[in-house]
C-alpha cells in the first residue's frame, strides 16, 4: 500500500519536474560560490583592512577614508556585501533546517566538521548582524565620518561580553571561510582525491590559523589601546574646530585665495 | 544481566508498516563465531523472549551471509552493520537491533528499500547494451580505469551510507553516496559514458548532487570500502562541466 503511494508520488512529482524545471542545483550552487566570492573574498578584505589597527588609531581611520571614498561606495556595499551575505546566510539557514546532523551516534571527523560548518554559520550570521548594525547603522555613521572608525570599535569592544562575542564571531566566521574553502574544492570535483584533500584540508586548517590569529591582533590593538574619545565627543570636537576654522581669519584668507 | 554462556538482545519489533514498535528482549546461548544473524535464527528456533512469554519470530533480510548481497543492514548498538558480518563476542551487550531508521519499515527489522532502487533508476544506473540487432564489442576499457572503476562495483546496495548520512531524508530527497558511487561507475566505462549526459541532468534535479553535505560519514561507514567521497567529488565535478559547457555551447 504504502509502496504504491510511494510510487504516485514519485510519478507526480516527475511529472510536475517536467513542468516547472527545478533550480534547486542552481541555488544550492550559488551558495556555495557565493561563500568565496565575495562573501569569503570581502572577509579577507574586511580582515585586511582592520589589520591596520595595529599600525595605530590614525593608520586605521586612514585606510577607512580610503575605503568610504570609493566611488559608488554605497552601491558597492549592496552589490557585494549586504546582498551577498543575506543571500548566503538565509539560504544557509534552510540548508541547516534540512539536514539531520547525527554527530551523537556517528563521531568522525567529517560528521563533526558538518555540524560545526552549520553551528559557526548560524553564530557567525547573528554576529554579523549585531556587528553591522552597530557599526553600520547606529551612532555617529562611519562613511561622512571616518575620522569616528577606531573610537566606534574600541568604545563597543570596551564591555566584556561584546569583546566576547566579538571573539567568537571572529572565529566562527574564520573557521566556516576556511573549511567552506574546502567543501567548496571537494563539492566542485577541483579536488577528488583522498591525498589531495587531506593536504588541503591541512592548508585550509593554516588559513584558519593565519586569518583568525590576523583578526584576533587587529581586535587586541584595538581594546589595548589608549581609550579615545567617544564618537560623538569626536564628532563634536571636529564641529568645533571646523567652526572656528571657518569663522578665523586663515578661513577667510584661504576663502579669498579661490 | 546475562551469564556467560548467553547473550541478551533486545529487538525493537513492530508488526505492521504503520504500526506501533515496541521492544523485546531475547536470551541465546553464547557459541563461538556466533553473528546477529544466526542468533536471530536460534529466536526463530524458539520464539520466547527472556521473561519467558511466547512470541512470533523476528523478521528481518538476509540472504548471502558473507557481506555481499547487502540485504541485512541494521542498526546494531545504534550504529548501522551488516549482520551477517557483526559478530557478537566484538559487540557490547546487551546487544540493541534496530531496523534502519531512513527507510520505511516492513516489519520488525526488515526495512523497504525501494527509494534506493527507485534513485537507482533516476540515474540510469545501468549500461543500456540491448538493441533489435547486434551492437558490437563496446569500446576498450584502459586497465588503469578498470582498477579504478572496480571499487565503485562492489557496491552492494545495502544503504548503509544512506543511514548515515545527515542529508538523506524526505525533505531533501536526496539520491545519495550510493547512487553517487554507481554514476562515477558507468559514467566512466566506455560504453556507459554514452549516457553521461543523462545522468548527470538527473542529478540536477530534487535531491540531486547538490543536496551531499559532504559530512564523509558515508566513507566511514562502507562495507566495502567504497571511495565514495571520491565519487561525489568526482561527479560533482562532471555535472559542473555539464551545466557550464553546456550553457556557453548552447
Amino acid at each position: 500500500m504504502k509502496l504504491n503511494e510511494a510510487r504516485l508520488a514519485f510519478m507526480s512529482s516527475s511529472a510536475e519536474s517536467t513542468a516547472s524545471p527545478d533550480r534547486s542545483f542552481f541555488w544550492r550552487r550559488l551558495h556555495s560560490v557565493s561563500g568565496v566570492f565575495p562573501v569569503g573574498a570581502f572577509l579577507l578584505e574586511h580582515l585586511y583592512t582592520n589589520s591596520y589597527a595595529i599600525n595605530g588609531v590614525e593608520a586605521y581611520n586612514e585606510k577607512v577614508r580610503g575605503l568610504t571614498e570609493l566611488p559608488m561606495v554605497l552601491i558597492l556595499e549592496i552589490a557585494f556585501i549586504y546582498i551577498p551575505i543575506a543571500y548566503h546566510a538565509l539560504y544557509g539557514v534552510w540548508v541547516w533546517w534540512r539536514g539531520d546532523g547525527n554527530v551523537t551516534h556517528y563521531p568522525w571527523t567529517g560528521n563533526w566538521m558538518y555540524s560545526l560548518q552549520r553551528w559557526t554559520g548560524l553564530v557567525t550570521m547573528a554576529y554579523i548582524a549585531f556587528h553591522v548594525w552597530e557599526q553600520r547603522f547606529a551612532g555617529v555613521h562611519i562613511i561622512e565620518n571616518y575620522f569616528v572608525a577606531f573610537s566606534k570599535v574600541q568604545h563597543s569592544i570596551a564591555r566584556p561580553a561584546v569583546h566576547a562575542f566579538y571573539v567568537v564571531g571572529l572565529l566562527s566566521a574564520c573557521f566556516h571561510f576556511a573549511y567552506g574553502l574546502w567543501l567548496f574544492a571537494c563539492k566542485w570535483g577541483f579536488a577528488p582525491g583522498r591525498a589531495a584533500q587531506k593536504k588541503l584540508l591541512w592548508a585550509c586548517a593554516a588559513l584558519f590559523l593565519v586569518l583568525s590569529s590576523a583578526g584576533l591582533m587587529s581586535l587586541r590593538s584595538i581594546s589595548t589601546a589608549p581609550l579615545q574619545p567617544r564618537p560623538e565627543e569626536l564628532l563634536k570636537m571636529r564641529s568645533q574646530k571646523s567652526v572656528a576654522r571657518s569663522q578665523g581669519p586663515e578661513a577667510a584668507g584661504k576663502r579669498s585665495a579661490f | 544481566m546475562a551469564d556467560s554462556k548467553t547473550v541478551e538482545i533486545r529487538i525493537k519489533r513492530q508488526l505492521t508498516p504503520d504500526g506501533p514498535s515496541r521492544r523485546e528482549t531475547f536470551r541465546v546461548p553464547l557459541r563461538p563465531g556466533l553473528n546477529i544473524i544466526g542468533a536471530l535464527m536460534m529466536i526463530a528456533e524458539n520464539p520466547v523472549t527472556a521473561e519467558g512469554r511466547q512470541t512470533v519470530p523476528v523478521s528481518y533480510d538476509a540472504n548471502c551471509l558473507e557481506e555481499v548481497c547487502g540485504s541485512c543492514a541494521m542498526v546494531i548498538n545504534g550504529k548501522v552493520h551488516m549482520a551477517c558480518s557483526a559478530l557478537i563476542e566484538r559487540l557490547d551487550q546487551p546487544i540493541r537491533l534496530e531496523p534502519m531508521s531512513r527507510f520505511p519499515v516492513v516489519r520488525d527489522l526488515q526495512v523497504d528499500r525501494s527509494r534506493l532502487f527507485r534513485d537507482l533508476q533516476r540515474v540510469k544506473a545501468w549500461i543500456p547494451i540491448d538493441g533489435t540487432y547486434d551492437l558490437g564489442p563496446g569500446p576498450r576499457m584502459s586497465q588503469r580505469e578498470q582498477e579504478a572503476a572496480y571499487h565503485f562495483a562492489r557496491c552492494i546496495s545495502c544503504g548503509s551510507c544512506l543511514e548515515v548520512c545527515p542529508q538523506y531524508n524526505d525533505q531533501t530527497q536526496f539520491v545519495g553516496a550510493a547512487v553517487l558511487g554507481q554514476v562515477r561507475l558507468f559514467n566512466s566505462h566506455p560504453t556507459g559514458q554514452m549516457n553521461a549526459p543523462e545522468r548527470l541532468e538527473a542529478l540536477l534535479g530534487p535531491g540531486g548532487i547538490h543536496e551531499c553535505g559532504y559530512a564523509q560519514n558515508c566513507v566511514e561507514i562502507c562495507p566495502k570500502d567504497i571511495p565514495l567521497t571520491q565519487a561525489i567529488s568526482e561527479v560533482g565535478g562532471q555535472v559542473m562541466r555539464h551545466v557550464l559547457l553546456g550553457f556557453l555551447r548552447k
